[in-house]
């Protein structure tokens, strides 16, 4: 018993040393997971309600990805999404460079890594598979 | 036995609780001085002005590319001599608070998190005096750098308090002192990138700093609203126009190609295979690093 509620007042220790001031443990949780590889640069916190059909995903943020550089792009929702955090990235010319969805199989990736060769600055896109309601974050690491 | 762990464990969480609830923001009132006029504000859109702030190289991409070419690390490039004590305006305040930010991310990338603790207490005196002190859990910050573990949790909440600080400044039409704090950080990464390239002239910095080029007419969009705000704006904005004028003749081209996709350990890997090139010359070079290096230690003098 004394083991076990020692357990505990560590866990809640490591909880509150590591991210103390975090007002969202999804965030927190889903860059811990993106693997220790990475070092954390940016996230983007997306929330969006049931889709009215339209079949670009729907939240749009632009950042600046550099030559020679990895990032990994992780994915996470919270439990009570309807549907699964996707993106893609478009570059300045809206070519699509990557997507987390394969729409033949339907299949969802829960993080890419791109190995950047153009900088530039190039735009993200999040939605929810099927355009279903959900809240998620998209973590963003640079690799070594 | 059993009351008492009942006791210490409801006090934990309790704390835990209050932690996560405590955005302050709205126990400050804020002088009359640091509002900007709301016909300046809206010559960008917020999400552009949103957009812009993200757009920004980090300074935690830049270490890494440094760690990459087997940089060592060096203390000389860190502006200790700030002394946040001495710092009189909100412009140098929120400037400063920009420098000092890219040299934590510098520090915690190479891991250097015991020699952060002077940057950290400056920082938590300038964002205390521009009033965005609650944004930035400097107790936790400052456990974290002294345990030199959990880096990932480190960098999270130092890059997490800048950016709700940028979010909270702007939504409060305190733009002109977001736009300090970028500006402040992209300079400090510069004058980084730029030094380190006089020891290690290594091709991929230096198509790194030529590629600045791309970011440099934002980050000035994002000044010019501000430039008639006083003589310490008009100077700002006059240098990173010069600065812009060096970028004027540096050339960036593109070739075609399509991304490689394969799966690996359940995710994508993805390897563009289109290429951005640099051309720049030595002599364009130089003039970048020797006007990043005027511009930069101008700044960090003390009043």
């Amino acid at each position: 018993m004394k083991k076990y509620i020692s357990t505990i007042l560590f866990l809640l220790y490591i909880g509150a040393v590591s991210f103390g001031q975090s007002t969202d443990p999804l965030v927190s949780n889903c860059v811990m997971n993106a693997g220790n590889n990475g070092k954390y640069m940016k996230d983007f916190r997306v929330q969006l309600g049931k889709s009215a059909g339209q079949t670009e995903l729907r939240f749009k943020a632009n950042m600046s990805l550099w030559k020679n550089t990895k990032y990994r792009f992780t994915m996470c929702n919270s439990q009570d999404s309807k549907g699964q955090l996707i993106m893609s990235i478009k570059d300045d010319g809206n070519k699509e460079i990557l997507s987390s969805y394969d729409s033949k199989t339907g299949k969802t990736y829960p993080f890419i890594d791109f190995i950047c060769q153009k900088s530039g600055i190039y735009q993200l896109n999040f939605d929810f598979t099927g355009g279903q309601q959900g809240s998620g974050v998209g973590v963003v690491s640079v690799i070594k | 036995m059993k009351g008492r762990i009942f006791i210490l464990l409801l006090l934990l969480s309790a704390g835990l609780s209050c932690r996560n609830t405590s955005n302050k923001a709205d126990q400050f009132v804020f002088p009359e001085a640091d509002s900007v006029p709301v016909s300046e504000a809206e010559k960008l859109s917020p999400e552009a002005i949103a957009d812009i702030s993200k757009n920004i190289s980090s300074p935690v991409e830049i270490a890494n590319l440094l760690q990459m070419l087997e940089v060592p690390f060096s203390p000389n490039y860190i502006a200790s001599s700030i002394d946040a004590n001495k710092q009189s305006t909100n412009f140098d305040k929120a400037l400063k608070m920009g420098i000092l930010g890219a040299d934590l991310g510098y520090l915690n990338m190479y891991e250097k998190t015991g020699s952060s603790l002077e940057i950290l207490s400056s920082i938590r005196k300038l964002s205390e005096d521009i009033k965005v002190g609650q944004f930035f859990d400097f107790e936790t910050i400052k456990r974290l750098s002294q345990n030199y573990s959990n880096l990932d949790s480190l960098l999270f909440l130092s890059i997490d308090s800048y950016t709700q600080i940028d979010n909270y400044l702007r939504e409060n039409d305190r733009g002109q002192l977001s736009a300090l704090i970028i500006i402040g950080v992209w300079i400090e990464g510069q004058y980084l990138a730029t030094q380190v390239v006089t020891q290690f002239p290594d091709q991929m910095l230096i198509d790194r700093i030529g590629e600045q080029k791309i970011i440099l007419n934002d980050l000035l969009m994002l000044l010019v609203p501000y430039c008639n705000l006083g003589p310490e704006y008009t100077e700002l904005c006059s240098n990173l126009q010069t600065m812009k004028e060096n970028y004027r003749d540096v050339k960036i081209t593109y070739t075609q190609g399509d991304p490689i996709s394969v799966e690996k350990d359940g995710g994508l890997v993805i390897t563009q295979t289109e290429t951005s090139v640099v051309e720049m010359t030595r002599e364009q070079l130089n003039v970048i690093i020797e006007t990043t290096k005027n511009i930069r230690n101008r700044l960090i003098l003390n009043n």
